[in-house]
C-alpha cells in the first residue's frame, strides 16, 4: 500500500508541472538503431503499459491528470511537437511563422492530416478546442490562452467570436493567431493544445450562450475520431484503456495493432506483471532496476529527465528566519554529500543538479558551483553567520539551536530515504534536523497556499521542454494566503525577475533567452534558495522483442515516437 | 421489516454527517489538489473551480444542499471525472460484489465444514491444526497475505493472473478468464473469514452436541450423520448467522484492501482512490453505497435467523 501511495504521488507532480508537450534527450543504455538496421519492422502486436492510476478525463480541454493526457496524447495530436532530443519546437500537425513582432502566428495544417474518418484536421478544429476550454467549467487550464487577444472576452460571454484568430477565408487550413503581447511560451503552450474534430465537438460550444460548454458531452470518453496515431477502442474503467491503431495516421499508419493500458496496484504489482509478460511497457524506479535487468525477457532503457527532486528552503518562514541568510543555505549545500545521496538514494540513477536548468536543457548554465562537499566550508559559513558550536555538538545563535523540520510527502520512497540521509548529514556538521512525513494531499495545499507552517521541504519537479520558469521562480509567483503560487520557498530576487520577464519575450531568439536563462541559473546556483539535489533518469523497462524504442529527455514517456515502434515476432 | 428498515433510515443520516464533516475537516484542498503544477492557473480560476462546485459555501449549508440532492438521487459530480459520482461507484459495484459474494460461498463452502469437522474430532491433530489455520487466518493481514499469494502462484508457479479482472486482449464475456482472475483475490479475502467462521463453528458445535436433546438423538438410535447433519448443526448455526453479520463487514472492509492489492477495480478501491484526491462526492457516496450495503446485510441475517430458528419470526 505505502508504495502505490509513493507512485500516485509521484504521477501527481507529473501532472503538475508537465503541462505543456513532450520532448527529448539521448543517452539510452542500448542503442535502438543498431537492431533496427539489422531487422525489417513488421506490423502487428499490441504493447501492454502499466499505470497506477486509471484515466480520468479523455477530453484535452478539461483535463489536467498524467494518466488521462498521456492517453489523449495518443488519440489527439497538436500543432507543434517538441524534439525529443533537444527540447526545440518542431512543425507537428502544422508549420507555423512569426510576424516580426513577435505577436502574430501564422499557421498551415499539413495538406494530408486528416481525422481518421476521412475528413481533414482544419484550422476550425484548433478554434473549437480553444472554444471548449475557454467555456469549461471544469478545466484547470482556463487560462492558458489568455494571452490569445479576445480569449478573455469570449470566455466572458462578451464576445461571440475570438477576436485574434482569423481562419483564412479561401484555405480552411491556413490561420493566425495575434497575442495581446510577445510571449515565447505560447508556442508550446497555446499551440501544444491539441485541435479538436469540430463535426464531433463543435456543437457543445454555443458562441453566444455562455452556459453552453462540452464538459458533459458523451463523446468526451468516448471519442469517436483521433488525429494521433491511435483511435479509442475501449474504456475497461479502472482496468483497462484499449487503443488501436489509427490507418490514416498522418505519419503513416503505426505499426503496432494495439495500445493497452492496465491499472495496476503499485510498483511492486507492476515488476511482478513485467516479469510475466501481463506488461510489456513500463516506467521503473531505481531501486527495481537490479532485479528487472536480470530477467532475459526484459530490456531496460534509461535517460537523462530535465526534472529533479530537491530541498526547498523557506526563506519567509517565521520559526525558521535563518534560511533568509544566504550563507547558511551555501553552508547547507557544502555539509551534504550529494555523490552519497546519489547512490544510496537514486542507485546511482541520476545527475546532480546545482541550478534549475538540467544539463540537458538549452537553457542550463556552465561553470556552476558544483558545492562539493566540504565539512570545513560548510561550518565556517555557519561562524560567518554568527552561529558557534554549542557542548551539544549543534550550532547556536542567541541561545537558540541551529535546527528545522524537512518535510516531504509520505510513501515516496525515495523522497523519505533522502531525507534520512540530509537529516543524518546535516547532524554531522552540527545542524538538528528533524524529519516528518505528511500526506502529499495535506503538504500541498500547504505549500502553494501559502501556509509558512513548513519549514523546508524534499519535493520534485516535472520540467517540460519550455524554459521558462515564470511560475517557479518570479516573486509574483510567491504564495499568500490571498494568491496561491508556486515560489513556496518564498524567493525574491529582482535581476531574477528581469531575466524571467526577458525569457518570456518579445524576442524570443533562442540567443537572447539563452543567454538570460544561464545568467538565472548562475544566480540561482550562487543564492541556493533550494538545494537542487537530484535529477532521476527515467528508467523504461519494456519486454525485449520490442523495437523501434528511441528515447530522449524531452520525452517523459519515452513514446514520442510509438508510431514506429514494433515488436519482433 | 418495515420497521427495520425505517431504523436504518437515522443510521445512515448519523454516518453521512459524521463521513460528510470528518472528510472536509481533514487538511487538504481537492481543488489545488487537482491543478497543482498546471502553469497557467490564475488564483480566479481557482476560486470559480470552488465555486462551481459549492465548496465555498458554509460547510452545513453543502451538507443540506448535498444531503437535498441524495434525496433526488444526486449525489453530485465527481471532481476528477466531471461525472455523476453514484454513476461512476455503480459501474464498479458489479466488480465488488462478484468478488465479495464468491467470498462468501467460500467461507462458506470451506468454514462450516472445517469447523464442524473439527468439533468432531475434537483433540485430534486435525482439529489442532485447524485450530492453528484459525488463530493464523485471523491474525495474518490480508494484504501481505494478497502478495504472498501473488508472488507464488502469478510470478513463481505461473498459473494465475496476478491483478486486474481480465487478460488484456481476451473478451468482456469470457468466463473462464474472469473465473481465474478471481481465484487469488477471493480466495485470500476469504481465508480469514474461513478461519473465524471455522472457529466459531467449532465453539458451537461443541456446545451443541454436549446437550441432551443430542444424547437423546444418539439414543433414538438415528445414525451418526442425521443427528450431526440435522440436529447439531441447525442449531449450531444460529450464533453463526450472528457472526455472518459481522463478518459482512470485514468482506465489506476487507474487500477495499483485496481490490487494491489485486487492482480489482472494483467500487472499494475506487473510494478509496477517492479518499486520497478528495474527491468529496464519490467518499460520500461511496461511504453511503457501503453502510447501506451494511445495512441491507444485516437484514438479511435477520430474515436468515427466522429461516434457521423457528422460535424466532420475521415481522
Amino acid at each position: 500500500m505505502k508504495s502505490t501511495r509513493a507512485m500516485r504521488m509521484f504521477v501527481s507532480v507529473l501532472g503538475a508541472a508537465s503541462l505543456v508537450a513532450t520532448a527529448c534527450a539521448p543517452s539510452s543504455t542500448t542503442p535502438p538503431a543498431t537492431q533496427a538496421q539489422a531487422e525489417t519492422p513488421v506490423a502487428g502486436g499490441r504493447i501492454i503499459e502499466g499505470s497506477f492510476s486509471d484515466i480520468q478525463r479523455l477530453n484535452p480541454a478539461t483535463s489536467n491528470d498524467a494518466t488521462s493526457s498521456g492517453i489523449s496524447g495518443k488519440i489527439y495530436d497538436a500543432l507543434v511537437n517538441v524534439d525529443a532530443k533537444t527540447g526545440d519546437p518542431i512543425p507537428w500537425l502544422g508549420k507555423w511563422t512569426v510576424s516580426a513582432d513577435g505577436l502574430t502566428y501564422s499557421w498551415t495544417i499539413e495538406p494530408k492530416a486528416n481525422w481518421s474518418d476521412g475528413k481533414p484536421i482544419i484550422a476550425d478544429d484548433f478554434v473549437t478546442r480553444v472554444k471548449a476550454q475557454l467555456r469549461s467549467k471544469v478545466t484547470p487550464n482556463k487560462s492558458q490562452f489568455d494571452k490569445v487577444e479576445g480569449a478573455k472576452d469570449y470566455q466572458a460571454g462578451k464576445a461571440t467570436s475570438i477576436s485574434g484568430i482569423k481562419v483564412d477565408a479561401s484555405d480552411p487550413k491556413k490561420f493566425t493567431v495575434k497575442f495581446t503581447d510577445a510571449f515565447c511560451p505560447a508556442l508550446l503552450s497555446v499551440f501544444g493544445a491539441a485541435p479538436l474534430p469540430t463535426h464531433i465537438f463543435g456543437k457543445y460550444t454555443v458562441d453566444s450562450d455562455i452556459t453552453k460548454n462540452v464538459d458533459e458531452a458523451p463523446e468526451n470518453n468516448n471519442p469517436p475520431v483521433a488525429s494521433g496515431p491511435f483511435k479509442f477502442k475501449e474504456w475497461r474503467k479502472g482496468d483497462q484503456v484499449i487503443l488501436s491503431r489509427n490507418e490514416s495516421y498522418f505519419l503513416g499508419a503505426p505499426l503496432l495493432d494495439e495500445y493497452v493500458l492496465k491499472v495496476v496496484a503499485d510498483s511492486t504489482a507492476a515488476s511482478a506483471q513485467l516479469k510475466t509478460g501481463e506488461l510489456t511497457v513500463n516506467l521503473i524506479q531505481p531501486s527495481e532496476i537490479a532485479d528487472l535487468s536480470k530477467q532475459d525477457s526484459l530490456k531496460i532503457y534509461r535517460w537523462q529527465d530535465p526534472g529533479y527532486t530537491y530541498i526547498g528552503w523557506r526563506e519567509q518562514s517565521p520559526t525558521a528566519t535563518f534560511f533568509n541568510d544566504k550563507r547558511v543555505r551555501q553552508a547547507l549545500a557544502y555539509g551534504i554529500n550529494m555523490k552519497d545521496v546519489l547512490q544510496a538514494v537514486f542507485f546511482g540513477e541520476g545527475t546532480q543538479m546545482f541550478s534549475h536548468h538540467a544539463p540537458v536543457s538549452w537553457a542550463a548554465a556552465t561553470g556552476l558551483n558544483p558545492y562539493a562537499y566540504d565539512k570545513a566550508k560548510a561550518e565556517s559559513l555557519l561562524k560567518d553567520a554568527g552561529y558557534a558550536k554549542g557542548a551539544d555538538g549543534f550550532y547556536a545563535k542567541e541561545g537558540k539551536t541551529l535546527g528545522f523540520t524537512i518535510v516531504t510527502n509520505q510513501g515516496n520512497k525515495t523522497r523519505e530515504t533522502f531525507l534520512q540521509v540530509a537529516a543524518e548529514q546535516y547532524k554531522q556538521i552540527g545542524v538538528k534536523v528533524n524529519p516528518k512525513l505528511e500526506a502529499f494531499e495535506a503538504l500541498v495545499p500547504k505549500l502553494t497556499g501559502g501556509n509558512p507552517e513548513v519549514e523546508a521541504v524534499i519535493i520534485g519537479w516535472q520540467i517540460g521542454a519550455e524554459a521558462d520558469s515564470y511560475t517557479l521562480w518570479h516573486s509574483s509567483s510567491i504564495p499568500t494566503p490571498e494568491k496561491g503560487g508556486n515560489n513556496f520557498v518564498f524567493y525574491k530576487n529582482p535581476r531574477i525577475d528581469t531575466l524571467l520577464d526577458t525569457g518570456r519575450g518579445p524576442d524570443c531568439s533562442k540567443e537572447t533567452r539563452k543567454k538570460a536563462y544561464q545568467e538565472f541559473n548562475q544566480i540561482l546556483n550562487e543564492d541556493q534558495p533550494y538545494n537542487f539535489g537530484i535529477s532521476g533518469n527515467r528508467l523504461l523497462a519494456t519486454a525485449s522483442n520490442i523495437r523501434g524504442i528511441d528515447p530522449g529527455s524531452f520525452s517523459p514517456t519515452g513514446e514520442w515516437n510509438i508510431h514506429k515502434w514494433w515488436i519482433k515476432k | 421489516m418495515i420497521r427495520r428498515l425505517l431504523y436504518a433510515i437515522p443510521t445512515l443520516l448519523g454516518i453521512s454527517v459524521i463521513v460528510f464533516f470528518l472528510t472536509r475537516l481533514s487538511p487538504g484542498d481537492p481543488i489545488r489538489i487537482y491543478t497543482f503544477g498546471s502553469q497557467t492557473i490564475t488564483e480566479d480560476d481557482i476560486r470559480q473551480l470552488r465555486a462551481f462546485y459549492g465548496l465555498d459555501q458554509p460547510l452545513p449549508v453543502q451538507y443540506v444542499t448535498w444531503l437535498l440532492g441524495v434525496v433526488r438521487g444526486d449525489f453530485g459530480m465527481s471532481l476528477q471525472y466531471h461525472q455523476p459520482a453514484l454513476g461512476l461507484l455503480l459501474d464498479r459495484l458489479p466488480a465488488t460484489l462478484q468478488l465479495a459474494s464468491a467470498a462468501l460461498i467460500l467461507q462458506i463452502l470451506i468454514g462450516v465444514p472445517l469447523g464442524v469437522y473439527a468439533a468432531l474430532r475434537r483433540g485430534s491433530w486435525v482439529d489442532n491444526a485447524i485450530r492453528v489455520f484459525g488463530v493464523a487466518g485471523h491474525a495474518v493481514p490480508t494484504f501481505w497475505l494478497g502478495l504472498l499469494a501473488i508472488i507464488f502462484f502469478a510470478v513463481t508457479l505461473r498459473v494465475l493472473p496476478s491483478q486486474g479482472l481480465l487478460t488484456v486482449g481476451k473478451d468482456q464475456s469470457d468466463i473462464v478468464d474472469r473465473l481465474r482472475h478471481l481465484i487469488l483475490p477471493a480466495f485470500v479475502l476469504a481465508l480469514a473469514a474461513i478461519a473465524n467462521y471455522s472457529r466459531y463453528l467449532r465453539t458451537e458445535t461443541l456446545d451443541v452436541i454436549a446437550q441432551d436433546f443430542i444424547r437423546t438423538a444418539h439414543a433414538k438410535g438415528l445414525r451418526n450423520r442425521t443427528v450431526v447433519y440435522t440436529h447439531a448443526l441447525r442449531n449450531a448455526l444460529i450464533p453463526v448467522v450472528t457472526a455472518l453479520g459481522g463478518l459482512l463487514a470485514v468482506l465489506v472492509s476487507g474487500s477495499l484492501i483485496i481490490e487494491q492489492v489485486f487492482t480489482w477495480p472494483g467500487a472499494g478501491q475506487f473510494t478509496y482512490a477517492a479518499a486520497r484526491a478528495k474527491d468529496y462526492p464519490v467518499i460520500m457516496a461511496g461511504v453511503m453505497l457501503a453502510s447501506t450495503l451494511l445495512v441491507i446485510s444485516y437484514l438479511i441475517r435477520d430474515v436468515l435467523y427466522a429461516v434457521v430458528d423457528p422460535r424466532i419470526k420475521a415481522r
